[in-house]
């Protein structure tokens, strides 16, 4: 560990349970600013729910965690670990791929709109990370993938190619994957937001399972009963500031901000 | 006896044909091993030239699909003027413009341009990497972002996700434009015909010149085209189908 990074860490004071610390983050797109300083302090086996309507920034500020998005401005520490970028004519990039694949490979993601690789089944996106980004052998992969595709009840579905799948079960294939992983943090975007209602239970039962042992998650959702019962925490954004945070039982019983009521009475209706 | 039989059976057949049938189709046969020669050239040339083309043309379109800077505006106008042009003209400023060049005639070059075969197969393969490029360009565009993101949230370098996600997946639906692509090359090839090379065109013709019978010699020529692109589509419908099992819908 360089001189430069060991004093990043001990500057942020963050301690072993810290897994993510997202420090004042900035966002812009153009002259739109989509995220106008958002921090966030997820320690191990965290559920943290974020909610907001569209346009709050919400799936911007999960993008930026593992860099999908580039923040215009802020820090992101994983583990205590700086991802470190620098400026340049386009605001801040990566300055080492490395290290942000490598960070990258320890927060799978699972997309709203599934992102399974459709030229392959269903097993080989689920074995394809773990042997050509983790180095680990085919069979100690396949293995693995059939442990995941078991858990998420897809195992006898596990030749067929996503497109003949239904919504619900490409989604559960991509929670496989990003299982397949066995990453430190899943980031969910917005996971039941593309799927028929009927569908959304299947998926959803399946992340009660993922954090009911013991998983660090960091979910963009809509669903309000998930948010409620399942998350340690919730957060609330909305024009790309933290309006609301709290523990659910506190925000959702006795929210302070304004925003928040009008949005729970929105969405509750 | 029996032999003596059988030579009036040909000779026979063999009037038939100079006199009767329309086709002197007995003259063909005479001359099949021409045709026969001439269609392992046409099939080599083509093959090799998509071979090569192939091998120029997957970088090529990586790069237009980044936009790299400079590499790109070159690739463009190498596209621009090789899909712009005809090829046979494109094989005439090879075989009979490089020749004029002194640095060419006087260097190892020569070896390799002298040689019509070689010059044919240079153009077969830098046009069709022109249009193949343009076409892969086209594929790996469409590969959906989505897939791509997945590949890099999975911690793929952006050579990974090249090789594993969007070069195979774009590969696949460039498959039906491509047949085209391969389509067109074979009846573009009769241009290696007019540079000596005896092609099935090019047999065609020498039939033609030596007897004056022009049915038979271009007849034959087309059957043998027919013959090959038929193969050809058989193939890329069957590889279609095992390729594209992802996106057709599941036989129940």
């Amino acid at each position: 560990m360089t001189v430069a990074e060991s004093t990043d860490t001990a500057s942020e004071g963050a301690v072993n349970d810290d897994v993510i610390v997202v420090d004042d983050l900035h966002k812009s797109f153009g002259s739109l600013e989509v995220l106008r300083g958002v921090s966030l302090r997820a320690n191990n086996h965290d559920v943290i729910s974020i909610l907001g309507s569209s346009g709050s920034g919400k799936s911007t500020f999960l993008r930026c965690i593992n860099l999908l998005e580039t923040p215009s401005s802020g820090r992101v520490f994983v583990h205590g670990e700086l991802i470190r970028m620098r400026e340049s004519a386009n605001g801040l990039v990566a300055e080492d791929k490395k290290q942000v694949e490598r960070i990258r490979a320890k927060l799978a993601m699972v997309f709203q709109s599934f992102n399974l690789w459709s030229h392959m089944t269903v097993m080989e996106n689920v074995i394809e990370a773990p042997i050509h980004v983790l180095g680990r052998p085919k069979a100690e992969a396949i293995e693995l993938a059939e442990k995941v595709l078991q858990r998420v009840g897809l195992y006898d579905r596990r030749d067929y190619y996503p497109s003949h799948l239904s919504g619900g079960q490409q989604q559960r294939a991509a929670i496989a994957r990003a299982l397949a992983l066995e990453p430190e943090v899943m980031l969910f975007d917005e996971p039941t937001s593309a799927l028929d209602p009927e569908l959304v239970g299947e998926v959803l039962s399946i992340m009660r399972g993922l954090a009911d042992e013991g998983r660090t998650m960091l979910v963009v959702t809509h669903e309000m009963g998930f948010a409620r019962e399942v998350s340690d925490q919730v957060m609330f954004l909305h024009q790309g500031q933290v309006e609301e945070y709290g523990p659910p039982d506190q925000v959702f019983d006795s929210p302070k901000s304004e925003r928040f009521k009008q949005f729970l009475s929105g969405t509750l209706d | 006896m029996a032999e003596q039989e059988k030579f009036d059976h040909w000779e026979a057949i063999q009037q038939f044909s100079e006199n009767v049938s329309p086709i002197d189709f007995y003259l063909i046969l005479e001359n099949w091993p021409m045709f026969w020669e001439g269609a392992w050239q046409t099939v080599t040339l083509v093959g090799l030239g998509l071979f090569f083309a192939g091998m120029i043309a997957v970088p090529l379109a990586v790069c237009q699909v980044n936009r790299v800077p400079v590499l790109s505006q070159v690739v463009s106008a190498y596209a621009y003027f090789f899909r712009g042009t005809p090829l046979l003209l494109q094989l005439y400023l090879i075989y009979y413009g490089f020749s004029e060049i002194d640095f060419i005639r006087h260097s190892f070059l020569w070896i390799v341009f002298k040689d019509a075969w070689w010059c044919t197969l240079i153009a077969f393969t830098i046009n069709s990497a022109a249009y193949t490029t343009e076409i892969l360009r086209g594929a790996f565009d469409q590969v959906p972002r989505g897939e791509v993101e997945a590949a890099k949230s999975c911690g793929m370098s952006a050579w990974k996700r090249y090789i594993r996600i969007i070069i195979p997946s774009g590969l696949r639906r460039a498959l039906p434009a491509y047949s085209n692509e391969v389509i067109f090359m074979i009846h573009g090839s009769v241009v290696a015909s007019t540079v000596t090379i005896i092609d099935i065109l090019g047999a065609g013709r020498i039939l033609n010149g030596r007897y004056y019978l022009a049915y038979e010699g271009f007849i034959a020529a087309a059957v043998i085209y027919m013959i090959i692109v038929f193969i050809v589509t058989r193939g890329f419908n069957f590889w279609e189908k095992q390729w594209f099992a992802h996106l057709r819908p599941r036989e129940t």
